[in-house]
């Protein structure tokens, strides 16, 4: 052994030696504590984030229902749009194979593959939304490996069926490469029934969290815009189905974690529109306005609707609205250029004039005056009434104020022109019939002692009310309006102004302060028509599940729910009832109205009913303006038809803001809109048809017209369904 | 009597640990490259570094290391000529040319740089061991480390260049350098550190650190809370499964942050992340005690060893070892910043386990050759 004691080992100087332990053993001490902290203090909130990490939630899209009209034919429904989407994980491993992948695929859809991937053309492919053309193929795929391999990015939308079919036969030379089957809406009767049906959107941002809570997906569900498909989202959209799947860091699904949950399919509605009636009422609107407005050689009128029901059950057969628009371009995307135009139009046609647009009724409303009169006892049936051409009656504010030369204006009737004498001294039928202007007058505000007292606005309103006025409707439509049917106080607030004489006098013809919709216009009639009953108007027959089986369903007006119980509010839309709002001839709905010298009041607690006398009154005078063959107002259209139809027209006198830049509201020659109100067979009515049209002038020569021949339609429609035993031919 | 051989000193636990740590580390491995096709090789390929390393613990513990010392000119020559080499035609992988292309494997001349650095400091504290203890004997033993540690620095590889400071400062500490050097060493290590960390936060660019060097600097000082899918990610990812693991782990195979392909680098880096995550906090205090094992081992070496050459060898590779493994679990444990350097005998890599085996050979040779009373 070389070594001796002078070359003993090494030692180390002691401390060196246990400060490099000390520093080792803190250290490890160190790491030792941290992993005991983790992993049995911390243990449970990382765990809780593992799971975060390898859980997805998948939503499957519930498909949405179908919507038909009464006889099945479509309206509405989901179309398969093909998309060539590319699942960068899914490629072939070698980059030439995915070159000529990229070349032949381009060649076919004529997308540009795109060149090199470098960072600008990444960065200006991120600027492009999908489906918008722009980036070449690699460089999307480029952008869409990066976010999430495993799911696919769309290279081309909406390719036709042909190219879908050589894509699906390539997919063994290409893979990666697929078609996506993506629903689209499609509405085959387009803008025929734009209004009635609407469109679809997107979850507008304010409404994300509400909907995400239902379980819809925010930029791929969409909701309902407009029309049923807005105010029946409820049932219409089902519930999507969500599965709980394990994913790895790609986003590869591995497993199902719970048992899926399968997505609901909507509900389909059927409608109860007609849709060969709806086509001939906007035949019908779109040629007479066409026919005045080339007439006339300007664009005189420039809005119309017509509303078709059956008076005793409410179900809405028809109802066009002009100017109407192309839903079918909403249907991928709602396009702006589009969009911008329709939402500039003055004519708005994105509204539906028949519920959402207020209008003077004019001699329509005379109905409410005539069944006020009659019931009151301000008139009676045999009466005479003298109707000179023109009254003059003084306005006043105050039963005080003195009547002198400078408060007192003629009251014209329409046919002064013509006859400056009148109608001379005529009944209470031939007021209706004739829609005499001056006996309404009249009625409605008294004259001296012929009649005395007149109805007067409170009473008016209050029979305005029980044919439907003054409230909206309750149909299922989004943006209906209630119209006003004024009374003292409400003049009071709004305008500072005392009630006068005056204004009870034209608010008795429909004019003045008074607005409606058109399908108020239509309700009251049916009342009339109906005998006292008020239907709910309903465009919904029946709706049914994927199975066809029909579901009971109740529609609630105040918040537009849909549920499969009655709620508070609510009435059944499915399977289809008739439901009666009220009959004024059994529900007391009318105030009364006593006098106590010059003050008079209604009486909220005592209420009464409209005799059926009464109503069967006017009836008969709506009758007589079919038949009375010298100043029947419809008497031209309707006095050979081979039904029964009674009806009342309207002219009425406007002055808003588009006459008022034209400068057409001068004193005693107002732009008029034309109205008429017809139904038929006059016994037992089964058709009403409204028709207005905006500035369209006399109501019995341009409205008039229009609801005869959509009544002629409903009758040769209904032969045709006889002939062919029940079985309607489908659609237009 | 061949220098005081006997296979009966030759430190078994040593090599009970080593095996032990390397065996888990490969079957560690095929857990975490599960289901990734193109790993698959890698699994065998450790298998076959593992065998070859025992095979060299023996070979080189049957070799006095005294005859290394004595070869440290040329050893030290090729090694410098392969870290040239590397610096001018190496394949640069992550932005640092640390790879080396020898046939179909890819060497890493770095790893056996630092064992040759060990015997070449242990070389030169044996020749100066007489000298006093003062600017002049330290410099010199900086001096010889420098040539290595620039060359690594130039790749740039922070982190080893870190490795072999922390080795030449050991040495220099346990053979007796003065305490006012180490303190004003220790005043200048602090001050640079904290500039660079204190540039880098502030975005100053500094030369010799590549951006992602600093911009793991930042992002562990400063750490972003809103950058989940950013530079974050991988630390936050092992956090999760470190933690999600809890006292027994998920099983092994079942971990789902490492077959689920969460936790990234999981082969290397993030391997004990992965094996905590799947073994739980046992499968984790199991790692850090056979680390701690194995450096107690060297270090008993390194007090038993017949002359300062030998003391020091083992007490570098001892250094090594522990440094290593103290910072890979660090970063697993995100107590410390993102580092490339991976834990010992556990992450793959074969120029690594080799020249840790190698070193570990060094330690027998030394252990198996100290001085004692044995009749």
């Amino acid at each position: 052994m070389s070594s001796g004691p002078a070359s003993r080992p090494v030692r180390f100087e002691a401390w060196r030696l246990s400060a490099i332990y000390l520093i080792v053993f803190l250290a490890l001490s160190g790491l030792l504590l941290r992993l005991v902290n983790l992993q049995v203090l911390q243990s449970s909130a990382w765990a809780a984030q593992a799971v975060d990490n390898f859980t997805n939630q998948v939503s499957v899209p519930a498909p949405r229902g179908i919507i038909y009209d009464r006889n099945g034919y479509i309206l509405a429904r989901n179309l398969a749009s093909y998309n060539i989407v590319i699942t960068p994980a899914a490629l072939p491993a070698d980059d030439s194979d995915i070159q000529r992948v990229y070349r032949e695929l381009s060649e076919l859809i004529d997308v540009s593959v795109g060149g090199p991937v470098t960072d600008e053309s990444l960065e200006a492919a991120k600027l492009f939304a999908a489906c918008v053309p722009g980036p070449g193929i690699a460089q999307m795929v480029a952008l869409q490996d990066t976010l999430a391999p495993f799911s696919s990015v769309k290279v081309k939308c909406n390719v036709s069926e042909e190219i879908a079919r050589i894509v699906e036969e390539k997919s063994v030379d290409w893979p990666g490469v697929e078609v996506e089957v993506e629903p689209i809406r499609d509405y085959p009767t387009g803008s025929l029934t734009a209004h009635l049906i609407g469109f679809l959107g997107p979850i507008p941002a304010l409404f994300e969290d509400e909907y995400r809570a239902k379980g819809f997906i925010p930029n791929r569900d969409k909701i309902g815009y407009a029309g049923v498909e807005d105010s029946l989202q409820d049932i219409l959209a089902g519930r999507n189905g969500l599965r709980v799947v394990q994913v790895d860091v790609a986003g590869q699904e591995i497993r199902n974690l719970e048992p899926p949950i399968p997505a609901v399919p909507g509900h389909n509605v059927y409608l109860t529109i007609d849709t060969r009636l709806q086509a001939a009422a906007e035949a019908t609107l779109l040629e007479e306005i066409r026919f005045w407005n080339t007439y006339f050689n300007t664009v005189r009128i420039s809005s119309g609707v017509i509303i078709a029901m059956n008076p005793k059950t409410g179900e809405i057969l028809a109802m066009t609205s002009y100017p109407s628009y192309e839903n079918n371009r909403f249907t991928r995307i709602i396009p702006s250029y589009y969009y911008e135009q329709l939402s500039q139009d003055p004519r708005k046609p994105l509204l539906n004039n028949a519920i959402s647009a207020e209008y003077p009724p004019g001699s329509v409303f005379k109905l409410s005056t005539a069944t006020g009169a009659i019931n009151e006892g301000v008139v009676g049936l045999d009466d005479i009434v003298q109707a000179p051409g023109q009254l003059l009656l003084c306005e006043r504010f105050n039963p005080n104020d003195v009547c002198a030369d400078s408060n007192t204006r003629p009251f014209v009737d329409h046919i002064f022109e013509k006859r400056p004498e009148g109608f001379g001294a005529i009944n209470f039928l031939q007021c209706i019939a004739f829609s005499s202007n001056v006996c309404f007058y009249k009625l409605g505000g008294g004259y001296e002692d012929e009649i005395n007292p007149g109805l007067g606005i409170e009473r008016l309103r209050q029979y305005a009310r029980a044919l439907g006025y003054d409230e909206t409707t309750g149909i299922q439509l989004k943006g209906e309006q209630d119209g006003l049917i004024p009374d003292p106080q409400w003049k009071r607030i709004n305008t500072g102004e005392n009630w006068s004489t005056g204004d009870t006098y034209i608010a008795s013809v429909g004019q003045g302060y008074v607005l409606t919709t058109p399908l108020q216009v239509l309700m009251s009639g049916s009342v009339i028509a109906n005998s006292g009953k008020m239907m709910q108007p309903t465009l919904v027959r029946e709706v049914t599940d994927g199975d066809r089986n029909v579901v009971p369903m109740w529609f609630n007006p105040t918040d537009f729910t849909v549920t499969e119980f009655e709620t508070e509010g609510s009435y059944q839309i499915s399977p289809f009832v008739p439901n009666t709002r009220w009959d004024i001839t059994v529900d007391p709905l009318i105030q009364s109205f006593s006098c106590d010298d010059v003050y008079c009041s209604l009486d909220a607690e005592n209420l009464k009913i409209v005799q059926p006398e009464s109503i069967q009154a006017v009836r008969a005078g709506t009758r007589l303006a079919v038949t009375a063959s010298l100043f029947g107002t419809l008497n031209d259209l309707f006095g050979d038809f081979p039904i029964a139809v009674a009806g009342k027209t309207g002219t009425a006198e406007y002055c808003d803001d588009v006459a008022r830049a034209a400068e057409r509201c001068n004193f005693g020659a107002w732009p008029t809109h034309s109205w008429t109100l017809a139904y038929a067979p006059y016994d037992d009515p089964e058709i009403i048809v409204l028709a207005f049209a905006y500035n369209g002038g006399e109501g019995a020569s341009v409205a008039g017209p229009m609801v005869e021949r959509v009544i002629r339609a409903y009758f040769e429609i209904k032969a045709i369904d006889i002939a062919t035993q029940g079985e309607p031919p489908p659609g237009p | 009597m061949t220098r005081g051989l006997s296979w009966r000193s030759f430190d078994f636990i040593l090599l009970g640990a080593i095996v032990l740590a390397s065996s888990f580390g490969t079957v560690m491995i095929r857990s975490a490259v599960a289901g990734n096709e193109v790993l698959q090789p890698l699994i065998l390929r450790q298998v076959y570094f593992a065998l070859l390393g025992v095979v060299l613990i023996f070979l080189v513990a049957s070799v006095d290391y005294r005859y290394w010392l004595a070869l440290y000119r040329p050893i030290y020559l090729a090694i410098m000529i392969f870290l040239v080499t590397l610096t001018g035609f190496g394949q640069s992988a992550f932005g640092a040319q640390r790879w080396f292309q020898v046939g179909v494997l890819f060497l890493q001349p770095t790893e056996f740089a630092k064992i040759i650095a060990i015997v070449v400091l242990a070389r030169y504290f044996e020749y100066a061991q007489h000298q006093p203890r003062d600017l002049k004997w330290a410099f010199g033993a900086v001096l010889w480390a420098s040539g290595i540690i620039v060359m690594i620095l130039l790749q740039p590889n922070l982190s080893n260049v870190l490795v072999l400071s922390v080795i030449l400062a050991v040495m220099l500490w346990m053979n007796g350098v003065q305490i006012k050097h180490v303190v004003s060493a220790v005043v200048i290590g602090a001050i640079v550190l904290a500039s660079l960390v204190a540039l880098s936060v502030l975005g100053v660019r500094i030369p010799f650190l590549q951006a992602y060097q600093q911009e793991r600097i930042v992002n562990f000082v400063v750490p972003d809370p809103n950058d989940t899918y950013g530079n974050r990610y991988n630390v936050r990812q092992a956090l999760i499964a470190v933690g999600a693991g809890g006292v027994f782990g998920e099983g092994y195979g079942h971990g789902t942050q490492t077959q689920l392909r969460f936790l990234k680098v999981r082969h290397t880096d993030f391997i004990f992340a992965a094996s905590s995550e799947e073994f739980g906090m046992v499968g984790g205090v199991l790692i850090i005690m056979s680390l701690g094992i194995i450096v107690w081992r060297c270090i008993r070496a390194a007090q038993k060893a017949r002359d300062v050459a030998g003391s020091m060898i083992a007490m570098g590779v001892a250094t090594l070892i522990f440094f290593q493994g103290a910072v890979n679990i660090g970063m697993n444990l995100n107590v410390l910043p993102v580092s490339g350097l991976p834990l010992p005998f556990i992450s793959y890599g074969g120029s690594g386990l080799t020249a840790l085996m190698l070193g570990i050979g060094l330690v027998e040779s030394i252990v198996m050759r100290h001085k004692q009373m044995e009749f």
